[in-house]
């Protein structure tokens, strides 16, 4: 049985709910970084949470009744500290619980912790969390879909500064000697590593001509432009195809609240009650400012 | 297919790897084999299987990481290539990417100890430790060449990863006849039977022990020579066996670091049950980093040649 398919059922998201989606998601992150008193990587979670949402709630074939299926696509998180934004996502789309997630983040015995364990919660596909590991997962798992002569896709999401890793261009060259046009990856350029904003420290540009150097096709966006990922989406080229996809997304770190925006300080953090009821206004103004 | 080599012949465990994953992958559809650039071993394999054949060229990182991503798929990878490099460069994937899901990984490779003249960026040397300590291995040093198709084999039905050492792996001399041992994985072999002493042992000083028995046998002495082949998870019943046998007395020879490999293990065995040994001495590589020379050279410059070997044996069975 072929996962179900949003497509398929016709209930695939527009655009407009697709953005409430990624609203719902952004409210929930700030409510767990409100009510869990660790840290939260709350600004790379924001910067992710539209790519988070066009994926599971529109590009990918997956099935939150059937975890296992074959069919399924794959998702390798690869910025393994977005995971609690990855386990959000995941919620609206209906594989967990929500209040499951908030009610126990973090605490012993939970399955939702800072870094995706597979073993703790089936529905990940990866363990991950040390950077710069999860393409070359998503490698092998493209590599397995091409075995087995299935059309599934693997998609992989890298934030920029993990992809400082040399295994990350290990990968990349695997990936296109390989021909796995099955394989897409996403990078949450948001120009920020923990300490510093990234190019102050290490020097990325020209950032995609260096996976078009490669021989990856490159797709450059705003990563927060819901209607520029959706059209990503649909013009990705065939699972069969032979050049592996990597869409590089512009965005913000911190994305939709503007005391955390671009603000080193809120790598990681928590709210507290009195700032989340300031985080939610400010997320509240941001959503109004855009939609007018 | 049992390999037909007798004891004393020469044989490559390399091709032996070859061989035999070239038959496992007609009974394993899902059999990948993996390597960065160190693939002349596995032609068999790669020209019968092309499209489960994935070197990846000088990307340790990645051949193991792509390693997981098949496995979390369920396919059975094999990567094949120089210890050094996979138990090193490959360290934190072999942990973070294999071990921490439990995945049904093999890493197999050559090079363990002062082997192959390369110096000390082509030794592996502290490999079974690094290994050892990871959660969810099993940790392998195999010096029968003949015995490697067995543990391929055997392995292909584990649920977790393994790792398999070897030497060289060119030339290697066969040290049992075919089915006189049972190879098992968490097993030892007696590769002789003594009371005097136990010697225990792995990999490519297997051969060495053997000689320095012989050597004491000469002197009427009784040596118990233990192939401890699987350092993790170790037959402890077979060590807490032999100190009662063999008068408390052993000598664990490794080429390993002295601390660390198999000899750190079995003092653990040991302590663990509170058993008192009349006398434990332990032959490896010092902290030096051993420069070159040929395997028996540096073994005699470091002090764990057969000279040394047969003198620590002549200690501990002259201890009270």
């Amino acid at each position: 049985m072929t996962p179900t398919s949003l497509a398929d059922t016709g209930a695939r998201p527009s655009v407009e709910e697709l953005e409430d989606r990624a609203f719902e998601l952004r409210e929930k992150l700030l409510h767990l970084c409100g009510t869990y008193e660790g840290a939260v990587h709350i600004g790379g979670d924001l910067s992710a949470a539209d790519i988070f949402t066009v994926l599971f709630q529109y590009g990918m074939n997956v099935d939150p009744t059937d975890i296992a299926n074959p069919e399924r696509d794959r998702f390798v998180l690869s910025k393994g500290h977005a995971a609690v934004c990855m386990y959000i996502a995941m919620a609206i789309r209906g594989f967990f619980s929500y209040d499951g997630i908030v009610d126990t983040y973090g605490q012993l015995d939970s399955a939702y912790g800072m870094h995706p364990c597979k073993v703790q919660l089936p529905g990940v596909e990866a363990s991950t969390g040390s950077l710069g590991h999860g393409l070359p997962i998503a490698v092998g798992m493209a590599m397995s879909a091409r075995g087995r002569g299935e059309d599934h896709r693997v998609f992989c999401l890298l934030g920029d500064g993990e992809t400082g890793e040399g295994s990350v261009w290990e990968a990349v060259m695997a990936a296109r000697s390989n021909k796995l046009g099955n394989l897409v990856a996403f990078v949450d350029r948001n120009r920020q590593l923990m300490t510093s904003f990234a190019e102050e420290r290490v020097m990325f540009e020209p950032y995609p001509d260096k996976w078009r150097a490669f021989g990856w096709n490159v797709i450059e966006l705003d990563g927060h432009d819901m209607s520029q990922l959706v059209a990503a989406i649909d013009a990705l080229p065939a699972p069969d195809s032979d050049v592996p996809t990597v869409i590089v997304a512009e965005t913000v770190k911190g994305k939709g609240v503007d005391f955390m925006e671009r603000n080193l300080a809120w790598h990681a953090g928590s709210l507290g009650a009195a700032d989340l009821e300031r985080a939610l206004a400010a997320l509240n103004a941001s959503r109004d400012k855009e939609t007018v | 297919m049992p390999v037909t080599f007798t004891f004393g012949e020469m044989l490559s465990a390399r091709s032996v790897i070859g061989s035999t994953l070239a038959e496992l992958g007609d009974d394993y559809p899902n059999l990948y084999v993996l390597t960065p650039d160190i693939g002349a071993t596995l032609v068999e394999f790669r020209d019968k299987f092309p499209e489960r054949f994935i070197d990846v060229g000088l990307a340790e990182q990645a051949c193991v990481g792509i390693s997981a991503g098949l496995a979390y798929d369920g396919n059975i990878p094999v990567v094949s290539g120089m210890l050094p490099f996979l138990s090193m460069r490959a360290l934190e994937q072999i942990r973070t990417d294999v071990c921490y899901p439990n995945l049904p990984v093999k890493i197999i490779g050559t090079h363990g100890g002062l082997v192959g003249n390369g110096g000390s960026t082509h030794y592996a040397v502290e490999d079974l430790t690094l290994m050892g300590a990871l959660t969810n291995m099993t940790v392998t040093s195999i010096g029968d060449p003949a015995m490697v198709g067995e543990v391929l084999r055997q392995s292909m039905t584990m649920t977790g990863p393994i790792y398999i050492r070897l030497a060289v792996g060119k030339k290697d001399k066969v040290l049992y006849e075919p089915g006189e041992h049972e190879v098992r994985i968490g097993k030892g072999i007696v590769a002789r039977e003594g009371t005097d002493a136990t010697i225990f042992t792995h990999g490519t000083t297997v051969a060495q022990a053997l000689d320095a028995a012989d050597e004491l046998a000469k002197d009427g002495r009784s040596v118990r020579v233990v192939d401890m082949w699987t350092l993790k998870p170790i037959d402890a019943e077979l060590v807490l066996r032999s100190a009662a046998e063999t008068g408390g007395r052993f000598v664990v020879l490794e080429d390993h670091l002295a601390y660390g490999g198999l000899a750190t293990r079995i003092a653990d065995v040991v302590t663990d049950n509170g058993v008192c040994l009349t006398a434990f001495e332990r032959l490896g590589i010092p902290q030096v980093y051993a420069g070159f020379g040929e395997d028996e050279q540096l073994r005699d410059k470091h002090g764990y040649g057969l000279a040394d070997t047969v003198a620590a044996l002549r200690r501990v069975i002259a201890a009270s």
